[in-house]
């Protein structure tokens, strides 16, 4: 790839480290006194585990034999609203919470106490293109077999998730499920940009001083970073599951959980151990289009124009086979759309700021800006599901318990649903998509500023108008009437 | 294959062997329509026909019917009414659709022999304005 002088200076490998020189008065969450001591036990991530895991058994024994009302199971209630809604939370407020406690991958520990892998994953599988794949592929297939409405087939996506996990991670070292398939965890991962927690250094001089490196070889006791991200290189959450095996390995107690600016990771184009240069990543910068725009694809499955779409297109096509339809609308949505806008935004900044990077180099390294404004999106749909239906799982459990001859809880109320009232809620999705487009502009600029100093605001200016193009649709889709569909077509 | 998979595979088996019994009982002999006024139905309050009737369609008269309404979106809290019988196997009740979308009522009836019967029927396209 080519570069301008200043990009080629912001794409040197950093001799010292990117966080600051000495530890400061920063917040840590280690710090805190029964959270910090709490997160420091060993055993920290498999007590957050084993209840998940406990939920997510339940979750697929309900799903396979219970009610096939989703309404009425917990398996899809638990999965596409509350699921989704405190994961998307987490990572607003915290950091990548979800992939910490994450149930699948329990019983794959559990295997590696007994066997360990001794394969690498073959070179051509680490990256991120078998994920975005599966990621592209679970958005379609997630509206066409209405998933949110079939308990049966969201209890089958845990226990293929799990299979997956404890499959791959047994064949192969390290933690290529988490770093190269789920793509859940890709979700995560490119979420977690924004958010304003970070696993980091405390101090870098203990880090140069150290020899035993146990952050990323591990010792006797605790696994070193089976991402492969050395704390002393690591920059940002991605890649990062906060499993905690760094801080748990530390002799030093070197590395913390440390607060910052949401998303100010995407203004640096340093080189961070386990993935590289941002900038160079193609794969990686395809991840956080996907990401934007499914999160647009996903909100857009939802509100009654793609109904009246499908309608005109099942007529135009001459088939009332959905597959075809929809899988064309996701082909737009998240392919064509996409190097269209993408496109003619690299051209008009390299032309008009006089750019000599190539425009492949020029979008991978704007389409990081798109990550706040993709996230407020996600947030928005997300939320709205979560507070509308967040008590649902009182009914649910009061159902389930009954069924068993438990009558502790009470007799079901099901009338019992939203936690916030409906005239709550568009405030609510359009104050994040709100925020999501000031994080994308602010972004895009400093990008702009770094990559074109001579003409940032040429550089930029492609760019804000993108940003605000798909902000505005993200405001029209929010300001639509939400149509939840399962079963009809067109 | 290794063990862990086939203790995997067990125990998907003994899930999916242990089938619950989680609805009410349908009556084959007993004929339910449902109308719903707007046509097409549409978010807001709606009144919702339900009628009776034997495979001879004679008319099923003093039964106390139960309409739940549900969104198949998890998540969304349920709606309910109470029909009232307007005419010989016919039953009405008000219901107030709060969302548009796909929906399905659960019709719950108790019949005059004591015999109950509970059927769900799905409401495809509920417009939202």
């Amino acid at each position: 790839m080519s570069g301008s002088s200043s990009s080629k200076e912001s794409l040197v490998v950093p001799l010292q480290p990117v966080t600051p020189p000495s530890r400061g008065p920063g917040f840590d969450v280690l710090d805190l006194p029964i959270l910090g001591r709490f997160l420091r036990w060993r055993h920290a991530r498999m007590s957050l585990q084993i209840p998940l895991f406990i939920i997510a058994v339940i979750m697929i024994w309900d799903g396979l034999t219970g009610s096939q009302l989703a309404p009425k199971n917990l398996a899809t209630t638990i999965t596409w609203v509350h699921y989704r809604g405190l994961l998307i939370l987490g990572l607003l407020v915290a950091g990548n919470l979800f992939c910490m406690a994450c149930p699948f991958m329990l019983p794959r520990n559990l295997a590696r106490r007994f066997f360990q892998p001794t394969r690498m994953l073959p070179r051509y599988l680490r990256n991120k293109w078998a994920a975005l794949v599966i990621l592209g592929l679970f958005f379609f297939l997630y509206e066409l077999f209405d998933l949110w409405a079939t308990p049966w087939w969201t209890a089958w996506v845990i226990v293929i998730y799990f299979a997956a996990a404890l499959a791959i991670d047994s064949l192969f070292k390290g933690a290529p499920f988490c770093k190269y398939i789920c793509p859940l965890g890709q979700f995560n991962f490119a979420s977690s940009l924004v958010s304003p927690l970070e696993v980091k250094v405390r101090d870098p001089q203990i880090c140069h001083s150290c020899r035993t490196k146990d952050c990323i070889k591990g010792n006797d006791r605790v696994n070193g970073c089976e991402l492969w991200l050395f704390q002393e290189r690591k920059v940002g959450n991605m890649d990062c599951t906060f499993c905690l095996d760094c801080i748990h390995a530390c002799p030093h107690d070197n590395v913390g959980i440390s607060a910052r600016i949401p998303g100010s990771e995407l203004l640096t184009n340093s080189f961070r151990s386990g993935i590289g240069w941002f900038s160079r990543r193609l794969d990686m910068s395809v991840l956080m289009i996907i990401f934007t725009f499914g999160a647009l694809i996903n909100a857009f499955g939802m509100v009654s124009p793609v109904y009246a779409l499908q309608a005109w297109m099942a007529e135009v096509f001459n088939t009332q086979n959905e597959a075809p339809i929809l899988g064309s609308i996701f082909f737009f949505g998240l392919v064509i759309e996409p190097l269209i806008l993408l496109t003619v935004a690299g051209v008009v900044t390299q032309r008009w700021a006089g750019q000599s990077d190539s425009l492949l180099t020029i979008i991978t390294r704007y389409a990081y800006a798109l990550v706040p404004l993709g996230f407020g999106v996600w947030v928005a749909h997300y939320l709205f599901h979560f507070l509308i239906g967040f008590w649902t799982f009182v009914p649910l459990t009061q159902s389930l318990l009954a069924e068993f001859g438990i009558t502790v809880l009470g007799t079901p109320r099901w009338e019992l649903g939203p936690l916030a009232p409906e005239g709550f809620l568009n405030p609510v999705e359009w104050g994040f998509i709100g925020l999501g487009c000031f994080g994308s502009l602010l972004i895009a600029y400093q990008i702009a500023r770094r990559d074109a100093p001579q003409h940032p605001w040429r550089a930029f200016l492609p760019w804000a108008v993108l940003v605000l193009l798909l902000t505005i649709v993200g405001f029209w889709l929010m300001a639509l009437p939400m149509e939840m569909r399962g079963t009809s077509f067109g | 294959m290794r063990i862990q998979h086939y203790l995997l595979f067990a125990f998907l088996l003994l899930l999916v062997a242990c089938s619950r019994n989680t609805g009410g009982q349908d009556l084959a002999d007993v004929q339910v329509d449902l109308s719903i006024n707007p046509d097409p139905p549409a978010m807001g309050a709606s009144v919702v026909t339900v009628t009776l009737e034997d495979l001879s369609n004679v008319p099923i008269e003093g039964a106390t019917v139960e309409l739940e309404g549900n969104m198949n979106h998890a998540g969304m809290a349920p709606v309910f009414s109470e029909a009232n019988e307007t005419s010989p196997g016919r039953y009405e009740a008000d219901l107030d659709f709060t969302m548009g979308g796909d929906w399905f009522m659960i019709v719950r009836a108790q019949l005059s022999d004591g015999r109950t019967l509970e059927r769900q029927i799905d409401i495809g396209n509920v417009r939202s304005s």
